[in-house]
């Protein structure tokens, strides 16, 4: 036959010019541009978040046209110009866009940026200076997680004008990010980006069924048909089966052992060259199911047998707070509010898809992932492998986003295990629907609570309960059971109160941490008692808050008495004036706009800084070469909320020297100290300051030394320093009693938002116009660092108000789960206030996870002013908005 | 994924004379929804034809009708200065769908024939989907069907039809301009879907080796009086909730043509003719508009989850209509 003589037969070469070089490339042509410029080419810039063109990462120009680089094949690019991020500056130049994202702090934990900047790289040579809302749609396919999008829009606006980089600034500073350039020039290396080129992949396969015995068949027979293929792994193999969170809850498999506890739970895995285990289709492998009944929600966890052995009604953890008397003052309080919600499972979504390597040097391990917690992710893995702890290294990538999700274990027990057998690196990177099933989640929460005050307006009592649906393993729930009750009436004086956090396995995703711990989910609900009780008294809800808020003096539900730093009352000062010029407009708009209205509403929140109740040591260690060259050995992952500039800063200050003279090195456990998680806002107060105590002791020990010039004469240690500060600090708490009384934490962050919203009530759609969001964080070590932390916690908050819920099955992917687009933020400000604690660095507290807390219940206050209605089950979408309109309207 | 043959083609002929029926053949276009469905192996072709080099870029305005090629580039299409002025509902049903990279590589012939993004087609590890495994079930119908169709559906299958863009051709009368090995020819896009019915796997009238080479349409003058309204659950990048393309020609305050389209509630491209009939004489106001908006949705058949969409569905219409009327033509 003829007919092929007519096609152009599979292109074996593409001709194509990357970033102005010709390149050739051999092979299938079908391929995606990202795989190719990534693997062949060696471009690691182009980053991956999802492969299905619903996140932008991949964003590289195409002739010029911004282009998804995963949805390419690359032998449609026969003959085109293609430019990724290294084409941008240079090896060493920042372009005039780079250093604008530099100077604003456009960029945090660096994921999303090459392709920021590649549609804005579009924009810009179509239109040398756009407006915001052209800026808004040419990026609008790129999400980030991490900024909520203002520094971003901001640092377009300015290329033209480019703000000044301050480069080595102090504690204060606006400082530009020290891992900043790297970001920019696509240089730094994350999860996915250090796997070697020969090294294995390995590759789990999940369980389909929310709940089922499994029994693998022939692996081995497998295995052996399958060219490509090494291996096969089963939980017979890995040598202690079990790790979590808590010393005595280690409830985890690495592989499942016959019963699969939530869909996406792994139950065997394949190791093998990448192509080999890409190419298994998971229906084909050989595994026989007998699938059981599931346990969905936390009323069927109550009725159902025990998920794990002796767990007694599922609960897994129970916490609570008693003061006073409750009863009585509910008995003759002036008013009383009662509100119920409902939250869904939230993901993560950072756009880093969990990623790693381990390699097997002789008795020892190397593995290296993008983590929040190294450390304990090194001792896990020592007893999972039945190894030393010194025997296993741990170094952590850059981290592309974690907000708690990278707390837990994921790919780093499946290539520890694999490296370890089969003696080769092995590598491994979640697909994006493995990375959102297989990832811990927000619990979901039902939360009952109910507020009392007297005829003054003071709030007398208050009680709630949180049932929090843990999922099918403990991670972080009891953290989260016993973080709520102490959070729940929030910052105000209560002097009556009973709380209760309670935590059910189900057979879902297991529930972990997710910034805030439970407290965002709490808050939705005592915020709209506040409003409530307000609303009975007559009051402005503002005032209400203020008249309430807690004080330097008071003592919190806990029996705490917060003897230093409440900014509370700052916060509301700080936000008082938006609140009543919004009212006002809303007022006037409403009046001419019957189907759509606008409202305004206000929440305070409350966050205790480091872990409840529990140690939290950090160590940190500093260190200067006969050179005079100082290394801070920082053991604290910057997850792109900016400890390693924030603590550069905190050494430089204290020491007296130029931040650019301080040289990192980040989250490696063979030569860094424990500075804990990245966890409960707690890097800057915990790490800051035993960072601050290093340089301090550092200081000390050179004041004996008679010149510099000395330390050329003294040994050297085996990091090649010749002398070393150490610093350690654990924030001073005390164990909370049975009733929940103690010192849980020694500083608090706090904040109030105000947010303006607009309200269609046809459509039931929300849009967040405004909000004004005051925080008290103590000290800003870095206000631009303060502001990023605070745009981004607000659009996660955003997500969470209107529009994510992860439904296990059903939205494992970036356009089924939604995450808020440049569309959906407001136009933003912030307020910082800086009510310094004796116990932080320089003053400083944490702001990571109060960013978000007050966002949704301010955004639900909005929404009822505009609507009259509260929707309970959260997230607020159009539909629910819409029935809960319809029925008022209807009764009306 | 599995192994393939890829292959380009530089004319329709060669793409025709490229395809084998006896083996799983796709034509690739921006490759925007085929890569995405390999790779989640919801279509597995063992042959790929490329067919963007194969010409069908055309733009043709003139007075009264409107061709497009095949292979233009919704970003292309969308940026027509002509196009936005005198058929605005055609370039908004553009603009506000996918995101700029995306509308950069997808073409128009893709978009329509894009596949749905019913969850459980999406995704191989639910083992019912009549749409993909044919007679296997439909895993929506008693599961998490919020976003399904109301519209059109059957027992067999509730899934949405997703495009925006079809909403405009199906308002606009457009004619699809078709070739295969058969030879060239031309149909109503309204005739280019079949609904589900038992067959849902079964979504258009096109042959295997049928290429689509271009859409053409009249344009009047009253089109200017169009356009798209998008409900969507985030404000960009996101499908429709429920959508309308509306056109609407006036003449001295009564209604004597209307275009009713409907995004995102139905099984297939959905044109709302007895709607339209209903208008015809009237005079816009609230009422008529939401008579006819209640029509459009008369026999819509909810399901579980998605039982907010009639509703949604008729706000969304008597909207569009009352914008529409509100409009300078
Ligand atoms: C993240 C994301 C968001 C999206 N959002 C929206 C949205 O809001 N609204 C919307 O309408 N769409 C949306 N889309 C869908 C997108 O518009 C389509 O994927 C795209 O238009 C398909 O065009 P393509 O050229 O890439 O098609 P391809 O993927 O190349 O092809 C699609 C199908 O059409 C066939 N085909 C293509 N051209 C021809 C031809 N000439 N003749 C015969 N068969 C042909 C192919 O064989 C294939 O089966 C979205 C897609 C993604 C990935
Ligand atoms: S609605 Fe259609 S596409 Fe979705 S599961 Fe049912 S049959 Fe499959
Ligand atoms: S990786 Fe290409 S769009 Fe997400
Ligand atoms: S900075 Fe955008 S995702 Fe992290």
């Amino acid at each position: 036959m003829n007919e092929v003589s007519a096609v152009q037969f599979s292109p074996d070469t593409v001709s194509l010019t990357v970033n102005g070089t010709a390149r050739a490339y051999r092979g299938d042509g079908l391929r995606r541009l990202a795989d190719v410029l990534r693997d062949d080419f060696g471009l690691k810039g182009t980053k991956i978040g999802c492969n299905a063109g619903d996140c932008g990462a991949c964003t590289v120009l195409m002739d010029g046209a911004q282009i998804c680089a995963c949805l390419v094949p690359v032998g449609q690019c026969d003959g085109a110009a293609i430019t990724s991020v290294e084409g941008l500056g240079g090896a060493s130049r920042l372009s005039d866009l780079q250093r604008s994202f530099l100077a604003h702090g456009a960029a945090q934990c660096g994921i999303c940026t090459p392709g920021m900047l590649m549609a804005a790289s579009d924009l810009l040579t179509r239109s040398s200076s756009p407006s915001r809302s052209e800026v808004e749609d040419a990026l609008g396919g790129v999400l980030c997680r991490c900024t909520g999008y203002q520094k971003i829009v901001e640092a377009v606006l300015d290329v033209a004008r480019p703000a000044h980089i301050v480069r080595d600034g102090n504690v204060g500073a606006r400082a530009a990010k020290v891992d900043g350039p790297a970001k920019l020039m696509g240089t730094e290396r994350y999860g996915a980006d250090g796997i070697p080129a020969d090294a294995l992949y390995v590759r789990a396969i999940r369980s389909p069924h929310p709940c089922a015995k499994f029994a693998p068949g022939n692996l081995e027979a497998f295995v052996a048909a399958r060219p490509g293929l090494v291996r096969a792994l089963t939980a017979r193999d890995v040598p202690f089966n079990a790790y979590g969170i808590y010393p005595n809850i280690k409830d985890q498999p690495v592989l499942a052992d016959g019963l699969a506890r939530y869909r996406g739970d792994p139950l065997v895995a394949f190791v093998g060259t990448r192509e080999a285990i890409e190419a298994i289709r998971d229906e084909e492998v050989p595994i026989t199911y007998e699938p059981l009944p599931a346990i969905v929600g936390v009323d069927a966890a109550k009725a159902a047998s025990p998920l794990h052995a002796g767990r007694d009604q599922n609960v897994l953890a129970d916490g609570g707070v008693t003061c006073g008397n409750i009863e009585i003052v509910f008995g003759s309080a002036a008013h009383v509010a009662e509100v119920e919600y409902e939250t869904s499972f939230v993901e993560h979504a950072y756009i880093e898809p969990e990623a790693g390597w381990a390699e097997r040097k002789g008795d020892t391990l190397e593995v290296h992932v993008s983590t929040q917690n190294p450390f304990q992710h090194r001792d896990d893995l020592a007893q999972i492998l039945n190894l030393p702890k010194q025997a296993v290294r741990l170094i952590s990538s850059a981290v592309g986003g974690g907000f708690g999700g990278k707390l837990d274990l994921n790919v780093h027990p499946l290539v520890a295990l694999a490296a370890w057998l089969c003696d080769k690196p092995v590598g491994y990177i979640y697909t994006r629907p493995e990375s959102m099933a297989a990832s811990t989640k927000r619990h979901p929460a039902r939360v009952k609570a109910k507020a009392a005050c007297d005829a003054s307006g003071k709030l007398s009592a208050f009680w709630s309960h949180a049932e929090l649906d843990t999922g099918a393993y403990a991670s972080w729930g009891p953290t989260v059971a016993n973080r709520v009750p102490v959070h729940a009436p929030g910052p105000y004086i209560v002097p009556h109160a009973k709380t209760r956090g309670t935590a059910y396995f189900t057979n879902c995703p297991p529930s972990g941490a997710f910034r805030g711990f439970g407290v965002p989910q709490s808050a939705i609900a005592s915020e709209a008692a506040m409003d409530t009780l307000a609303d009975a008294l007559g009051t402005d809800w503002l005032d209400f808050r203020r008249r309430n808020a807690l004080k330097a003096g008071d003592k919190t539900i806990t029996g705490q008495v917060l003897d230093d730093s409440v900014g509370i009352v700052e916060t509301i000062d700080a936000v008082e004036p938006y609140w009543r010029t919004w009212n006002n407009a809303a007022a006037v708009f409403n009046a001419g706009s019957p189907r759509v209205q606008q409202g305004v509403g206000i929440a305070c929140s409350w966050y205790g800084i480091g872990n409840t109740s529990l140690s939290n040591p950090s160590e940190m260690k500093i260190g200067i070469a006969p050179d005079g060259r100082i290394t801070l050995y920082c053991g604290a992952v910057d997850i792109g909320q900016g400890s390693n500039t924030v603590l550069t800063q905190i050494a430089a200050d204290t020491l007296g020297i130029a931040a650019s003279d301080i040289k990192l090195v980040m989250g490696d456990t063979a030569l860094t100290l424990d500075a804990g998680k990245t966890s409960a806002s707690r890097q800057t107060f915990v790490t800051g300051k035993a960072c601050e105590l290093a340089a301090l002791d550092l200081k000390a020990k050179l004041a004996q030394v008679k010149d510099r010039a000395a330390l050329r004469n003294m040994p050297v240690d085996n990091h090649g320093d010749v002398l070393t500060g150490h610093g350690r600090f654990d924030p001073p708490t005390t164990m909370l009693d049975e009733k929940g009384q103690g010192v849980p934490y020694a500083c608090y962050g706090f904040a109030t938002q105000v947010a303006l919203v607009q309200v269609d009530l046809d459509f039931g759609t929300t849009k967040v116009l405004k909000i004004a969001a005051a925080h008290d964080v103590g000290k800003a070590v870095n206000p631009q660092q303060v502001e990023g932390q605070i745009h981004g916690g607000t659009a996660q908050g955003i997500g969470l108000a209107l529009m994510e819920e992860y439904i296990p099955g059903r939205t494992e992917n970036l356009h089924d789960y939604l995450i808020p687009t440049f569309g959906d933020m407001p136009e933003m400000i912030c307020r910082i206030i800086e009510a310094p604690t004796q116990h932080g660095p320089y003053g400083a507290k944490g702001v990571g996870e109060p960013a978000l807390i007050s966002t949704a219940p301010a955004i639900f206050g909005g929404i009822y002013r505009a609507t009259g209605v509260r929707v309970t089950k959260i997230p607020v979408l159009p539909h629910r908005l819409r029935a809960a309109i319809r029925a008022k309207e209807g009764t009306r | 994924m599995r192994p393939f043959i890829f292959e380009r083609a530089t004319s329709p002929e060669s793409a025709i004379a490229a395809f084998h029926a006896d083996r799983a053949t796709s034509f690739l276009a921006g490759g925007t929804t085929l890569l995405d469905l390999m790779k989640l192996d919801v279509v597995r072709p063992e042959r790929v034809i490329d067919i963007n080099a194969l010409g069908a870029n055309e733009i043709e305005i003139s007075e009264d009708r409107l061709r497009l090629g095949a292979s233009v580039r919704m970003a292309d299409a969308e940026a027509q200065e002509e196009l936005r002025r005198r058929v605005p509902m055609l370039t908004q049903s553009l603009a506000l769908a996918a995101s700029t990279q995306l509308r950069h590589m997808a073409t128009l012939a893709g978009n329509v024939l894009q596949r749905t993004r019913c969850p459980y087609f999406r995704d191989v590890s639910w083992s019912a989907c009549n749409k993909r495994l044919p007679g296997s079930g439909c895993a929506a119908m008693a599961g998490f069907n919020r976003q399904h169709a109301v519209l059109g559906a059957s027992d067999a299958c509730i899934a949405t039809y997703p495009s925006d863009f079809a909403q405009a051709l199906i308002a606009l009368d457009a004619t699809v301009d078709v070739v295969g090995r058969r030879g060239r020819r031309q149909l109503p896009f309204a005739k280019l879907h079949v609904p589900p019915g038992r067959t849902p796997e079964v979504e258009t009238t096109l042959a295997p080796d049928e290429l689509i080479l271009g859409f053409e349409m009249p344009i009047e003058p009253w089109m200017s009086r169009s356009l798209y309204l998008k409900i969507r659950d985030r404000d960009s990048y996101e499908f429709a909730l429920a959508s309308a393309a509306v056109a609407l020609e006036v003449d001295g305050g009564a209604v004597r043509q209307a275009r009713i389209a409907l995004g995102g509630v139905a099984a297939v491209p959905w044109r709302a003719r007895e709607a339209e009939q209903a208008l015809i004489g009237r005079v816009l106001d609230e009422a008529s508009c939401q008579l006819a908006a209640d029509i459009a949705f008369a026999k819509a058949q909810p399901r579980e989850h998605n039982a907010y969409k009639p509703l949604l569905g008729r706000q969304t219409v008597a909207r569009a209509l009352l914008q529409a009327a509100a409009m300078e033509a």
